[in-house]
């Protein structure tokens, strides 16, 4: 296989960077070799989401142009993936050139459990995690690109680790990026829920696939002074004895 | 023939959808000239039932029955349904009041039971809903209504028919016709409803497809009022309890003659 | 239309999180209706996937609205029935007053329709000296307590059995009982005399099918049959948006229907109405009336990004998966339609500005477009609306709603197309989060605007190297 190239989402850059060495100790432990464009930014879901088109747009056209020559692009992130796969495309709906530029880049990248499951065709990575662990279904990951079984499979095949699922494991954190900020009581309702599942499930560790969700459960638990861990699933498949 | 309101609010649609506001369009398109391929299969399906896809579906009408509380017993000819309405009759007490009284249809199934003979040992008036005369005069037929009308409310039993059955959902179809009015099968607190075998079918389906092309149906179609009736009434508006028993009928009993 | 409310959602919303009976009637009916619904689909023999069937029939219904209308319309005259189009809220009402007011009518049930809410019906028939009874038992609660519905199918699934047993005994005068059984009946007795002594009775309409000019009406209670079977006039009120063309196409939005609604397979009754009874027949309505009603889905209907919302069947399967709903309950939605149908229906046809915490205040978690019956991409119009909202939109009567939001987003769009800017943003906003008060490693209190967060939650801080400013210095030589 050629190149993997590395979209790594500006939370994991900027907040949790841990995430982004974590994947490319698993991705390198499968013998890949990895490049990642130092000039990305954004894919643009922040501004998209809040209904800036156009300026989502340029972020678009950044991203395309710093993506466009690599070969299969990997990201820690659903929602991002998502962003690509499903609204870049329809972003550029009137400019047939820069639409299928869009469409190129969204054929080929994938979001880390996808690419590990179904592209790699890997379950077992050699990873070792002594703890229960139960795990969220972020919503773009799941309602948007359809991937809920690979991370179970993933994290089912690591050595010590008990898979418990917990109630409404597919109901939303309450993140929704800006969401969590103008709309905080309903937000708050809905991470709180969250983090009672959590705890009724029996497990000391929540796993998802999205920083943004994480930041929020992660959040949530330390001001409950909880000891719950959140992590992000490559956190737990770079993990050895 | 249009009204006015009608004229403006059908040009403002016209414009929305991007049309010229003043012509109309055509409808072809939208609907079938005659009977699809699947429709084809359905009316064959029906014609060529034979005796064992009967009682199949019978038996698929008592499981789909029992979780909407609908009580279905089969019967081999209409003397044992008698027996059992008129045993229904003596074991039920009425909801409002204390006299019994049951409301039944005009309708050949429902005749040949001879209700109003054999309720008459229980002093049980029964209540026939007759047509009333297309011709009668206009005060005439008010009263005859009000006099119908008062009897099947003070009705704690009514016994009709239907026209079919469809199994997969337990539900009962009833068109609308003289002598077999809608509200003997919903004001009184019990429901009979007696029917035969023949008259069951698999789903909406079948009986869409029949109500559409079939030569016997097509003429009546679903006339103007068609009743489907899944069961006796129920709610759970209260804290998400299931009740059976709003305001419709609270019990609902299905008798089935096989012969 | 009056009774609209949706400049409060945000409060509304945290009384309705912070109401433990409400809290606990919405986990149950997600818990029970939207996994009930998902399962349900999943049995239909078709499979889920007879929900983009049922969108196509939709779609064409409603690209063909004005020759399905004529059709039923003509169908419904010719049958005895009348036919009234009405553009307005107003126009609607009004025809039901002179209606009313040609038949002596001083007394109404009403069979649950959410439409008549939309259009203040109630109201309108009361401020006349008539009796207005809902009779759907959830509406019927609601109407005795003096509060406006908060589901669409689910009424009064706000109120636990205490609460309703104190209502009847203060409204029915019934001895104290707790027991829905008991309290049914108690409703049951009350409502029985409403429907023999009642002069008119009105519904709302499911599904109209223009292929056999009939419109159908669906309940588990049997209230709607008896409010349109009893009275000697029914009027029945319908969006206009609520027609197929044929049998087998209305059969499969029935199914759905049922499905969406209560996870059913089937509804206790559905009716067909196709006009008043017939000589010669001895019970139904002497008058039947069809109000077809339009009140702003025109203008949704010309907006091909909105059109869509059309093929709603109102049947509520979105709010019985939605996250949010499941928090703040319905009556922080303002208007006649709560949940995520709200969050569109109710800024198309009240105002984009004055309700965009309804299209605002979610996550576009997309749980409401898999339960939806129709397969409708709700998430879609949420973007949309929000996109109106961004830079305003003439068409839409809409202005921008936060300038300052804009240039932020303006600014912000600068600085991602350069790594160095980028980076420089980044080192000042490190620079500031020094500032911030911590606890354990976490920042506890944001600025605004971003104070929100930090209200309830903790915030791991920015990173002390960006991955990318690390993979530059360890690989890049």
């Amino acid at each position: 296989m050629r190149k993997i190239t590395l979209f790594i989402q500006c939370l994991v850059d900027t907040v949790w960077p841990h995430v982004g060495e974590a994947m490319v100790r698993v991705l390198e432990g499968l013998g890949l070799e990895l490049d990642c464009p130092t000039d990305q930014t954004c894919c643009g879901q922040p501004a998209f989401n809040s209904g800036f088109r156009h300026e989502a747009r340029t972020a678009a056209r950044r991203f395309i142009e710093i993506f466009e020559n690599a070969g299969t692009i990997v990201s820690p992130s659903g929602s991002c993936v998502h962003m690509v796969r499903h609204h870049y495309p329809e972003l550029f709906k009137g400019d047939p050139l820069w639409r299928s530029r869009a469409e190129r880049i969204a054929a080929r990248t994938y979001e880390f459990t996808e690419f590990l499951v179904d592209v790699r065709k890997v379950e077992d990575v050699g990873a070792c995690y002594p703890g229960t662990v139960t795990y969220h279904d972020s919503c773009h990951l799941l309602r948007g690109i359809r991937v809920s079984e690979q991370p179970r499979r993933l994290l089912r095949k690591v050595a010590g680790l008990t898979l418990v699922e917990m109630k409404n494991s597919d109901y939303c954190c309450g993140f929704g990026g800006a969401f969590a900020v103008k709309y905080p009581d309903i937000s708050a309702a809905m991470v709180n829920d969250k983090v009672d599942h959590v705890i009724n499930s029996g497990a000391d560790t929540v796993v998802g696939c999205d920083t943004g969700c994480l930041l929020n459960i992660a959040g949530a638990v330390s001001r409950r002074g909880l000891t719950i861990k959140a992590m992000h699933i490559a956190e737990v498949l770079a993990h050895r004895r | 023939m249009t009204t006015p309101d009608q004229i403006e609010f059908v040009r403002r649609i016209r414009s929305a959808l991007g049309h010229a506001p003043d012509i109309p369009r055509g409808v072809g398109h939208l609907f079938a000239a005659g009977p699809s391929t699947e429709d084809v299969r359905l009316l064959e399906a029906v014609r060529r039932r034979t005796a064992a896809e009967r009682q199949a579906l019978l038996e698929g009408l008592a499981a789909a029955a029992r979780p909407i509380n609908l009580n279905v017993t089969a019967l081999p000819d209409s003397a044992y349904a008698t027996t059992a309405i008129v045993r229904l009759v003596a074991a039920k007490t009425p909801e409002w009041g204390d006299a019994k009284q049951i409301a039944a249809w005009r309708h050949p199934l429902i005749d040949r039971l001879s209700l109003p003979e054999a309720l008459d040992r229980l002093h049980v008036p029964v209540h026939v809903t007759a047509p009333i005369p297309t011709e009668a005069d206009p005060g005439f037929d008010r009263i005859e209504r009000e006099r119908q009308r008062a009897g099947i409310i003070a009705s704690f039993v009514g016994v009709t028919s239907a026209d079919f059955c469809l199994a997969d959902t337990a539900t009962l179809v009833m068109r609308n016709r003289p002598g077999q009015p809608r509200s003997v099968a919903l004001v009184p607190s019990i429901h009979i409803a007696v029917i035969h075998l023949d008259q069951i079918l698999t789903d909406m389906k079948e009986l869409f497809a029949l109500l559409r092309w079939d030569e016997h149906c097509r003429p009546e179609g679903l006339s103007n009022y068609m009743s489907f009736i899944s069961g006796p009434s129920k709610t759970a508006d209260i804290e998400a309890t299931m009740v059976h028993g709003a305001h419709g009928p609270r019990e609902v009993h299905l008798f089935v003659i096989t012969g | 239309m009056s009774g609209i409310s949706t400049e409060n959602y945000i409060e509304e919303a945290k009384r309705g999180i912070s109401n433990p009976v409400l809290q606990r009637a919405l986990a149950g009916l997600q818990d029970r209706f939207g996994r009930g619904t998902a399962e349900a689909y999943r049995r239909l023999p078709e499979g889920p996937d007879l929900r983009l069937k049922a969108h196509e029939i939709r779609e064409t219904a409603i690209a063909n609205l004005d020759v399905l209308l004529e059709i039923l319309a003509d169908k419904i005259r010719s049958n005895g029935g009348n036919v009234y189009f009405a553009e307005t809220a107003q126009a609607a009402v009004d025809y039901c007053l002179a209606v009313a007011r040609r038949n002596n009518v001083r007394r109404v049930v009403k069979g649950k329709s959410m439409v008549t809410e939309e259009i203040s019906l109630n109201p309108a028939l009361e401020a006349a000296g008539i009796e207005v009874v809902e009779t759907d038992l959830g509406e019927y609660i609601v109407q005795l307590a003096a509060e406006t519905p908060s589901h669409i199918i689910a009424p009064a699934v706000h109120k636990n059995r205490h609460e309703i047993a104190d209502l009847f005994v203060r409204k029915l005068g019934i001895r104290r009982t707790t027991d829905p059984p008991e309290l049914t009946q108690a409703a049951r007795k009350a409502l029985r005399e409403k429907f023999l002594a009642a002069d008119m009775g009105t519904s709302g309409v499911n599904m109209a099918c223009a292929e056999t000019g009939h419109i159908t009406t669906v309940s588990n209670e049997g209230n709607i049959r008896m409010a349109t079977t009893m009275p000697r006039v029914h009027v029945a009120f319908m969006g206009m948006e609520r027609i197929v063309a044929r049998l087998d196409e209305y059969e499969i939005i029935l199914r759905l229907l049922c499905r969406g609604a209560a996870a059913q397979t089937m509804g206790t009754y559905a009716s067909y109405i196709g006009g008043p009874r017939h000589v010669g027949e001895s019970d139904g309505p002497d008058e039947f009336h069809l109000v077809i009603i339009d009140n702003g889905r025109s203008r949704i209907l010309a907006d091909p990004q909105f059109r869509e919302m059309l093929y709603c069947i109102r049947c509520a399967a979105c709010l019985n998966v939605c996250p949010v709903y499941a928090k703040i309950g319905g009556h922080a939605y303002g208007f006649a339609y709560s949940g995520p149908v709200g969050a569109v229906v109710t800024p198309l046809l009240t105002g984009i500005n004055r309700a965009k915490d309804l299209f605002r205040g979610e996550t576009l978690c997309g749980a409401c477009m898999d339960a939806c019956s129709m397969n409708i991409d709700l998430p879609r119009m949420l973007l949309a609306l929000r996109e109106k909202l961004a830079y305003g939109d003439p068409q839409w009567q809409v202005e921008p709603a936060s300038r300052s939001e804009g240039l932020a987003y303006r600014g912000w769009s600068w600085f991602i197309r350069s790594r160095r800017a980028y980076e420089l943003g980044l080192k000042l906003a490190a620079a500031g989060q020094r500032l911030l008060p911590r606890k354990n490693g976490m920042l506890r209190r944001l600025p605004p605007p971003l104070n929100g967060w930090t209200r309830s939650r903790d915030l791991h801080p920015l990173a002390d190297e960006t991955f990318i400013a690390r993979w530059r210095r360890t690989r890049k030589s």
